[in-house]
């Protein structure tokens, strides 16, 4: 796709996924957006992510990553950060999406909602050449990102600087304008629209049908942050309390703080394991000051002269039955009293079906959500198309992308009777878990934190509390990635069965099954590239099209005039993995002769490809590899020890002097040493002349 | 499996001194598993005689390849056309194969990139032996699975000699001694005293002493 010839791309890429990728409901492509950045092709990255995500940066802060809890990096340490990564990328990236101008269909299309499913579906419309108009009852874009999520989790610059990608492709936003008031689905139809998404999420917090739900001072979750998000103040009292355990349930409370009560506490049926939100929230929520009652269920709200007092509790026996369905059962005679002055109930969103009022043929559900059905998301009425979580019921961000993803398809189809598919959702088999007896022998990394803001400055703002990555912690942070499912593949036509890969590979993953004649990789391969380069038949190679191994990038350096005009020239093969500093030394000499070639492992280099560059037009060849116990492998710095002795040979053999070539192991490849070397390298071979 | 080795790269040098266009060529099999004759060794050398040529301000054209065994007219038949438009062929494979390649391209010269050195295999990674001398007439059912004609400096049949020292051969300090093996491997089967019976003189005209040797399988052969 980037580096590798895509003549050579293997059909075997795509014959077993990344469980992170799988993960994902809009099938991002996790693996390699990580796999870029380790790379330090950021922009590439940023390309992979907006190809199938519109919004990185915003999905980058909320997504619930599943990826990351599919990460087969859990069996080793910790999942990589893929979320945050691409946070990284949607924050420092961006790039105006080219729209095809001479691919124009003459329908319109209208999205109702400009939430997380309505942009999506707009974004792939309009690149498939439809002319896209969203309805926005609210006066700015987002839905629920906006009216929902505290800015402490998600700067409205994000939302803001997002959308305006997806404007910029021609996608028309009617802010203040609703369905049901402004439009109807029959005005919408004689205005020319020749389908309609509704992406309308759901609008209402769930009520909570106790005594006392009517004092003043309870309020509905959804409007107390809609209240606050929107004017920035909620009026509450000195001692707050949220029902519910989930993620609003956290951004209730943790916003709640910031409008400096006394006290907030979060009280929920749920055990501290059972709550349905990630750990990373609950643990944010409670540093930041949130007192946390697990296992109590509400009885009733008990208050004076119409005004909340507290909520009278009872303790959970369980949560979930036995066919662990929610179904609460509570402790006779256990009731304690929290005592609050404001309660606010987030246990759970609801639709508010207005916009059908008067409009009448669309099936509903019982639940309240629009019945659609599920493969081409068409609802009752044809023409008419919904997705997120007004069909969800419950559904997260990316679920959401991907109805609207799936929609926009699903319209094309039914507008142009094709049958266009998004290979991407194809069933595919997963990686198998890493086995046990590679575990031990994969390097253990840590996982980068991220940097947050002070516990103080927190509560005095509604300022973002997670800082996003520095480039040189992206890196490091992806550079832990695995590469599952992309690494070494043996081409059955060309494997003479040597058994070299079994031998050199310092993970065990090469085998011959019983009753095969040739090598097989299976999915615990580490990419360190070993066996490719070792294999005398040349019959394995990577999967991934992202790693060319040095020798496209070789090519363009010497197909390049001005590397041709300078003399002299070094090619310096180095290893990424201990190159991720940001505050990377350079002088002017190394500038002019040194053009650097990065590689994630030098395992991965052929030996024949260090003759390569001085047979194109390198003066010398100066290969700084990582020290024996610093390497990402734990294996390679034998090998290259040994493969720069054998390529001195040859040199030698060639009558060439030995300073054109020269190997060091040193611990960065950025900082000063790095630089008395190439320094030195460029004196040395001017000398020579 | 056939060992070869690469040949001195000078000499490889000289043979292709005087074209313009060669196709060098690697064999599929025991060569490419021996690491000095397959794919990868094929764009290694070309890249040393393309630098080469380039040091001393010559051009010259490499053709890279590689076919599944140089010892099949097949085979070979298939890379007819590249062949015919080079000057010359550096084949990569054993004797054979570099033979099969001249009869079938009289018109073109070929020559061997490799020496080709023993019948044997890898005890480790990068590490062959010799283990049969192709005698014709096999006794290691009597020795112990070890082959004293191949692995004894004097391929003797009732050894060990005088010179066996510390298991090690005379000749070299790197070479087990084959009849200390023999004997350690008798010792472990019981069956030690069958070192006591003299072997006879064997005949060695099955061998390397009657070249060239044939073979010939009545039932497989077709009417032309």
């Amino acid at each position: 796709m980037i580096m590798n010839n895509p003549n050579t791309k293997t059909d075997t890429y795509s014959c077993e996924e990344a469980p992170c990728v799988m993960a994902c409901p809009i099938r991002q492509d996790a693996r390699d957006y990580v796999q870029l950045i380790a790379r330090g092709l950021f922009k590439e990255a940023f390309r992979l992510v907006r190809e199938r995500n519109v919004l990185p940066s915003s999905c980058g802060r909320i997504c619930t990553h599943p990826c990351e809890t599919k990460c087969r990096r859990n069996d080793t340490d910790a999942p990589i950060a893929i979320a945050w990564l691409k946070r990284f990328l949607g924050d420092n990236y961006s790039e105006k999406v080219g729209v095809n101008p001479n691919q124009k269909y003459p329908e319109k299309i209208a999205i109702i909602g400009a939430g997380p499913a309505g942009l999506a579906a707009a974004n792939d419309l309009a690149l498939m050449g439809y002319s896209c108009t969203i309805f926005e009852s609210n006066p700015t874009p987002g839905g629920m990102l906006r009216m929902g999520v505290p800015t402490y989790r998600l700067p409205r610059t994000a939302i803001d600087k997002e959308v305006e990608f997806i404007r910029q492709m021609g996608v028309e936003i009617k802010y203040n304008t609703a369905l049901g008031k402004d439009v109807t689905f029959d005005s919408l139809k004689k205005e020319g629209y020749a389908a309609i998404f509704i992406g309308v999420g759901l609008l209402d917090s769930r009520d909570l049908n106790i005594e006392g739900a009517n004092y003043d001072g309870v309020l509905k979750g959804i409007s107390f942050l809609r209240e606050v998000n929107s004017t920035g103040t909620a009026k509450i009292g000195k001692n707050v309390l949220v029902i519910g355990g989930g993620a609003v349930a956290m951004d209730c409370a943790r916003t709640a703080l910031r409008l400096k009560p006394e006290k907030v506490s979060v009280a929920c049926l749920e055990s501290r394991k059972e709550m349905p939100t990630t750990d990373f929230e609950i643990e944010e929520t409670i540093h930041e000051g949130v007192a946390l009652y697990n296992s109590v269920g509400p009885k009733r709200i008990l208050g004076e002269n119409g005004k909340v007092t507290g909520l009278e509790t009872l303790k959970v026996k369980y949560v979930f039955d036995e066919q662990k369905r929610f179904n609460p059962a509570f402790y006779e005679n256990s009731e304690v009293v929290i005592e609050a002055d404001t309660i606010i109930l987030a246990i759970g969103q609801t639709s508010n079906l207005f916009f059908l009022k008067n409009q009448e043929g669309l099936q509903v559900s019982r639940g309240g959500t629009i019945i659609v059905d599920p493969n081409t998301f068409v609802t009752s009425i044809p023409g008419i198309y919904a997705g997120g979580d007004i069909v969800l019921g419950r559904g997260t961000m990316t679920e959401s992308m991907a109805h609207g993803k799936k929609a926009a398809i699903s319209i094309h189809n039914a507008l142009r009777s094709e049958k266009r598919k998004d290979e991407k959702w194809g069933d595919k088999p997963e990686v198998p878990k890493l086995a046990d007896t590679r575990v031990p022998l994969i390097k253990k990394e840590q996982k980068q934190d991220m940097p947050m803001l002070s516990l103080g400055e927190r509560l005095n703002s509604f300022d973002e509390v997670e800082l996003g990555f520095s480039p040189e912690v992206a890196v490091r942070e992806a550079q832990r990635c695995m590469n599952c499912g992309a690494g070494a593949v043996v081409d059955e036509n060309l494997c003479v069965g040597c058994i070299t890969c079994v031998r050199v590979c310092p993970f065990d993953v090469p085998e011959f099954r019983r009753g095969e004649t040739t090598a097989f990789i299976g999915g615990d391969c580490q990419s360190c590239g070993l066996c490719i380069v070792e294999c005398p038949a040349k019959a394995i190679r990577f999967k991934t099209p992202l790693e060319d191994r040095g020798i496209e990038r070789l090519k363009s350096l010497f197909a390049d005039t001005s590397t041709k005009n300078t003399k002299p020239v070094i090619v310096n093969f180095f290893c990424q993995y201990s190159s991720f500093r940001d505050n990377s030394e350079s002088n002017a000499i190394i500038d002019k002769h040194v053009k650097r070639i990065g590689i994630l492992g030098l395992g991965k280099v052929d030996p024949s490809l260090y003759l390569n560059a001085l047979e194109w037009g390198a003066d010398g060849v100066l290969i700084t590899a990582c020290k024996d116990d610093e390497c990402h492998f734990c294996a390679e710095y034998e090998w290259i020890k040994k493969r720069s002795e054998y390529v001195g040979k040859i040199l030698n053999e060639l009558g060439m002097d030995s300073r054109i070539f020269q190997t060091h192991f040193i611990s960065s490849q950025t900082d000063t040493t790095f630089l008395d070397i190439a320094t030195q390298m460029v004196k040395d071979i001017e000398n020579l002349k | 499996m056939i060992v070869a080795d690469s040949k001195p790269f000078h000499e490889i040098e000289q043979m292709l001194s005087e074209f313009k266009k060669v196709y060098i060529v690697g064999c599929g099999s025991c060569v490419t598993i021996c690491h000095t004759g397959g794919e990868k060794q094929v764009a290694e050398l070309a890249a040393k005689i393309r630098l080469t040529a380039k040091l001393k301000g010559k051009s010259i054209e490499v053709i890279e390849d590689s076919i599944l065994r140089q010892c099949e007219w097949e085979f070979i038949e298939e890379v007819k056309n590249v062949v015919e438009d080079c000057d010359a062929v550096l084949s990569l494979a054993c004797g054979i194969g570099v033979q099969y390649m001249a009869e079938r391209f009289p018109n073109v010269r070929v020559f061997p990139g490799v020496n080709t050195t023993f019948m044997g295999g890898p005890t480790e990674q990068g590490v062959f032996w010799e283990r049969c001398a192709g005698c014709g007439n096999c006794i290691i059912g009597t020795t112990g699975g070890l082959c004293p004609v191949s692995r004894c400096a004097k391929s003797l049949l009732n050894g060990p000699c005088g010179g066996s020292q510390n298991g090690k051969c005379e000749v070299s300090q790197e070479t087990p001694c084959v009849w200390n093996q023999i004997y350690d491997q008798l010792d472990t089967q019981q069956l030690l005293s069958t070192m006591e019976n003299i072997v006879p003189p064997k005949d060695w005209r099955t061998g390397a002493e009657n070249h060239p040797r044939k073979m010939v399988l009545e039932h497989l052969v077709m009417k032309k």
